[in-house]
C-alpha cells in the first residue's frame, strides 16, 4: 500500500514536472514565434510630460496615427502605403513611445535607451528642439535614423549629420517668410513697418529663431527695437511686455511655447497693448487646444504654418481622412507641428519599402537621395539636402479671425485679408 | 488689408507710467506670492517639514477653481472658498495618511513622502485631465483694467493681491491672538513642553497642515481668474514659495509677506530696468545675498 503510494506519488511528481517543462517549452515556442513576428519598431520620443506635455502627447498621436495607416488597410486617395497592410512582405510598425519630459539630458538617456534596449529601428522627435539636439547626436554616433518633425532650430540642420532628417520650416525659412511678408505690405499696402521686437523663450529653439528674425530683419532696413527673451514657464510676463510696450514696436515677433503664449496673450490685453502686427514662429500660437482656450482673445495674432484645417480643405484634401484617425485619438484637428510628425514617418516608411529590407544604411541612402510624395506636406513633396533638411518644406502666414487660421501671405494661398493694424484691445 | 475697426492704442511709455507700472506689478506679484509662500512657511515654521507638494496643491486648487466655474458657473470671485476648504481637508488628510507616519523619524522621511505626494497629483492630474491649458474665460473679473498713474492695473490681480493681504492679515491675527493661535506657536517652540501644557501636538499639526493648504486653496482660487491651469503650473510658483519662506524666516507671517513683496519687486525692477530674462536670477541673487548675511531669514526665530 505504502510503496503503491510512493509509486503514485513519484508518477504524479513526474507529470507534474512534464507538464511544466512542456509549459516552459510551450512558452518559449510562443516568445521564439513573437521574436519571428515581423515588426520594425519605432522610438517616438516627445515630451509626453512637463510644460510642453499637450505639443508632445499631439505629435505622439500623430505619429501613431502614421502607423495606423501604414499597418492597417485604407482607401485614402493619394496615400502612400494606405492601401496596402503593412511594409514589404507582412511588416508591421510598432511604436515605441518615449519621455524626454522637455529636457536636454533626459532626451538623450531616452534615445541610449530606446536604441540600445528596445532595439528599435530609428527615432521618431523630438518637438523641443533643445532635446532634439542631443537625441539625435546619440542616434549618429549609433549610425541610426533619427527623423526630426517640429524642431524647427535651423542649426539642427547645420551640423553635417548623415542619419539625421528634418520635415519642418526651420526658423531662417520662417523668418524670410516672414520679412518678406512686412516688405510686401510696406511696398504694396503702406503699412509703415519700420520697427521690430522679438519675444522669444530662453531656449534653443527660442535664441535661434530670434536670431534669425535679427539677421534677415537687418535686410529690410527694419530696426530691432525691443530684443526680450525670457524665462520658460514662468509665473507672470509683466516685465516682458511692459518692456516691449515701453519700446513700442511696429511688429513683433513671437516664439512663445504652451502656457507662456496663452500667458503672454493675456498679459497683452492687461497691459492694453499690441503692435501694428505679431507674428509667430511654430509656438503656442499653432496649438488649436490652446486657441481654443483663448477664445476671443487669440484672435488677430499671426503664424507661420505649414497645415491647417483650413489649408487643409483647400489645398490638401488627401489629408483630411488622417486628419479623423487623429482627431478620433485627441479630440482636435491636425496642427501645423504634429503633422510634421506624422510626415516623419509615411517618409521612412515609403523609404523602407523602396529599399526593400530593414537596413538602415539602405534607407538612410534612400533618404539622402529620394523624393516622396507626402500628401501631409503643403508642398506634396519631401526631399532632404545633405545636412537633413526637407528642402521643399514651406510655410504660409495665417491670421486667426474668429478662432479660425485664414491664409493671408503668400498671395496664390491667401483665402482672407489681413485685419491690420491689430485692433485694440478695448475695442474688439 | 482689411483695415481693423480702430486705431492703435496710444503708447504710454512715459518715464512714470513705466516705473509706477512696474512698481505696481511688483507689489501684486509679490502680494501673491506671499499668500502662496505663507502655508508652506506655517508648515515649515511649526513641524520642521518640507512640503515638496505645496507647488501641486495650488495646481489641485487651481483646477478644483476650474471645474467649478466651467462645470458649476462659479465665479472665482466666489469659488475661493470652496477651494480654500477643499485644499484644507487635502491637506490634513494628506498629513494624516502620509506626513504623520515620517514624523520624528529620519529628516528625510516627511520630505521624500511630500515628494511621492507632488508626484502622484501631478501625475493623477495629467492623466485624468491631460496636460491641455485651461483658461477659465467670461469672470466677472476678465479683462477690467484700472488705469492708475499712467499704469494699467488688471482687475484681477489686483483683487487677488489685495485679499491676499487680507487673508495673510488673518491667519497672523489666529496665531498671535487666538488660544489655537497660542497652541501652534508652543508647538513650534517646544514640542515636548506644550505636551506637557496639555496641548494635543498631533491636532495643532492636523490643523496647521490644514491651514497651509487652505492659504494655497485660496491662492490657486483667484489665479484661475488670470492664469492657465495645466499640471505643471505649480512648479515655479513653489520654488518663490520656498525663497520666500527661506528669505522672510520659518513660521514667520510677517517674515513671509515683507520677503514676498520684496521679491516681487526685485523681480519686477530687474524685469523691467536691467532685462526680463534675468528677472529670476536677481531673485535668486537676492536670496544668497541675505542667507549669507542672516542665516535664519529676515524675521527667523
Amino acid at each position: 500500500m505504502f510503496s503503491g503510494g510512493a509509486t503514485t506519488c513519484a508518477r504524479s511528481r513526474r507529470v507534474l514536472r512534464s507538464c511544466i517543462l512542456a509549459v516552459i517549452f510551450l512558452l518559449a515556442a510562443g516568445s521564439a514565434f513573437a521574436a519571428e513576428e515581423k515588426v520594425i519598431k519605432i522610438g517616438a520620443l516627445f515630451p509626453l510630460t512637463g510644460p510642453a506635455a499637450v505639443s508632445g502627447q499631439n505629435c505622439l498621436a500623430a505619429v501613431q496615427t502614421a502607423a495606423d495607416i501604414i499597418n492597417g488597410k485604407y482607401d485614402f486617395a493619394d496615400f502612400p502605403l494606405a492601401s496596402k497592410e503593412g511594409l514589404l512582405d507582412g511588416y508591421r510598425i510598432e511604436i515605441v513611445p518615449g519621455d524626454h519630459q522637455g529636457k536636454p539630458d533626459v532626451a538623450k538617456s531616452e534615445a541610449e535607451r530606446l536604441f540600445n534596449q528596445e532595439n528599435v529601428f530609428a527615432i521618431i522627435g523630438s518637438y523641443n528642439s533643445s532635446a532634439s539636439k542631443p537625441a539625435s547626436a546619440v542616434a549618429e554616433r549609433l549610425k541610426k535614423i533619427f527623423m526630426c518633425g517640429a524642431s524647427s532650430s535651423a542649426e539642427l540642420t547645420e551640423r553635417g549629420f548623415n542619419y539625421f532628417f528634418r520635415t519642418a520650416a526651420t526658423d531662417n525659412i520662417e523668418s524670410r517668410e516672414f520679412i518678406d511678408y512686412i516688405d510686401y505690405l510696406n511696398k504694396n499696402e503702406g503699412a509703415g513697418i519700420k520697427t521690430l521686437g522679438l519675444l522669444y523663450e530662453n531656449s534653443e529653439f527660442g535664441k535661434h529663431a530670434a536670431e534669425e528674425g535679427k539677421s534677415v530683419a537687418a535686410g529690410i532696413g527694419l530696426e530691432v527695437v525691443a530684443d526680450v527673451p525670457f524665462t520658460v514657464g514662468a509665473t507672470n510676463m509683466s516685465s516682458e511686455v511692459q518692456t516691449l510696450k515701453s519700446a513700442n514696436p511696429d511688429a513683433v515677433f513671437g516664439a512663445a511655447l504652451g502656457s507662456d503664449y496663452s500667458l503672454m496673450v493675456r498679459t497683452m490685453k492687461q497691459t492694453s497693448w499690441a503692435p501694428k502686427i505679431f507674428i509667430n514662429y511654430c509656438t503656442g500660437y499653432q496649438n488649436p487646444s490652446i486657441n481654443k482656450e483663448l477664445g476671443s482673445d487669440g484672435n488677430f495674432f499671426m503664424g507661420g504654418m505649414g497645415y491647417s484645417p483650413e489649408i487643409a480643405e483647400v489645398y490638401m484634401k488627401a489629408a483630411l481622412p488622417a486628419q479623423e484617425i487623429y482627431r478620433a485619438k485627441t479630440g482636435f484637428p491636425l496642427d501645423s507641428d504634429s503633422i510634421q510628425e506624422s510626415v516623419c514617418l509615411h517618409v521612412l516608411a515609403q523609404a523602407i519599402e523602396k529599399a526593400g529590407a530593414v537596413d538602415t544604411e539602405k534607407v538612410a541612402a534612400l533618404l539622402r537621395s529620394e523624393t516622396f510624395p507626402s500628401p501631409l506636406s503643403l508642398s506634396g513633396q519631401v526631399a532632404f539636402s545633405p545636412g537633413g533638411q526637407n528642402n521643399k518644406a514651406f510655410t504660409v502666414i495665417t491670421q486667426i479671425v474668429d478662432q479660425k487660421y485664414r491664409t493671408v501671405f503668400p498671395e496664390s494661398y491667401a483665402d482672407s485679408e489681413l485685419t491690420y493694424p491689430f485692433p485694440a484691445w478695448d475695442k474688439r | 488689408m482689411a483695415e481693423s475697426v480702430c486705431s492703435r492704442p496710444s503708447n504710454g511709455g512715459t518715464i512714470l507710467a513705466d516705473f509706477s507700472q512696474v512698481l505696481i506689478d511688483g507689489l501684486m506679484n509679490g502680494a501673491i506670492y506671499a499668500l502662496v509662500a505663507a502655508g508652506l512657511s506655517l508648515i515649515w515654521g511649526v513641524m520642521d517639514v518640507i512640503n515638496f507638494a505645496h507647488g501641486e496643491f495650488l495646481m489641485v486648487a487651481m483646477y478644483a477653481c476650474y471645474w467649478l466655474g466651467s462645470l458649476l458657473g462659479i465665479d472665482p470671485l466666489f469659488s475661493w472658498v470652496l477651494t480654500g476648504a477643499f485644499l484644507f481637508f487635502l491637506s490634513a488628510a494628506s498629513y494624516l495618511l502620509v506626513v504623520r507616519r515620517c514624523i520624528g523619524r529620519s529628516a528625510m522621511a516627511p520630505l521624500l513622502a511630500t515628494f511621492g505626494l507632488s508626484i502622484f497629483l501631478k501625475n493623477f492630474c495629467l492623466n485624468r485631465f491631460t496636460p491641455n491649458f485651461r483658461l477659465l474665460s467670461g469672470t466677472i473679473m476678465e479683462g477690467r483694467v484700472l488705469h492708475v498713474m499712467g499704469a494699467s492695473v488688471p482687475l484681477p490681480q489686483l483683487v487677488t493681491a489685495l485679499f491676499s493681504l487680507v487673508v495673510l492679515g488673518c491667519l497672523y491675527y489666529f496665531i498671535k491672538r487666538t488660544r489655537i493661535g497660542w497652541a501652534i506657536q508652543a508647538t513650534a517652540m517646544d514640542r515636548e513642553a506644550a505636551e506637557l501644557m496639555g496641548i494635543d501636538t498631533g491636532r495643532i499639526f492636523t490643523l496647521v497642515f490644514g491651514f497651509g493648504g487652505m492659504c494655497v486653496g485660496i491662492a490657486g482660487g483667484f489665479m484661475t481668474s488670470y492664469l492657465a491651469v495645466f499640471p505643471e503650473v505649480g512648479a515655479l510658483f513653489s520654488l518663490i514659495a520656498f525663497v520666500v519662506v527661506a528669505l522672510g524666516g520659518f513660521g514667520s507671517i510677517p517674515g513671509a509677506l515683507l520677503a514676498a513683496l520684496l521679491i516681487g519687486l526685485v523681480e519686477s525692477f530687474a524685469g523691467f530696468y536691467i532685462a526680463p530674462v534675468i528677472k529670476y536670477v536677481a531673485v535668486f541673487a537676492l536670496y544668497v545675498v541675505v542667507i549669507l548675511i542672516r542665516p535664519k531669514g529676515l524675521f527667523g526665530w
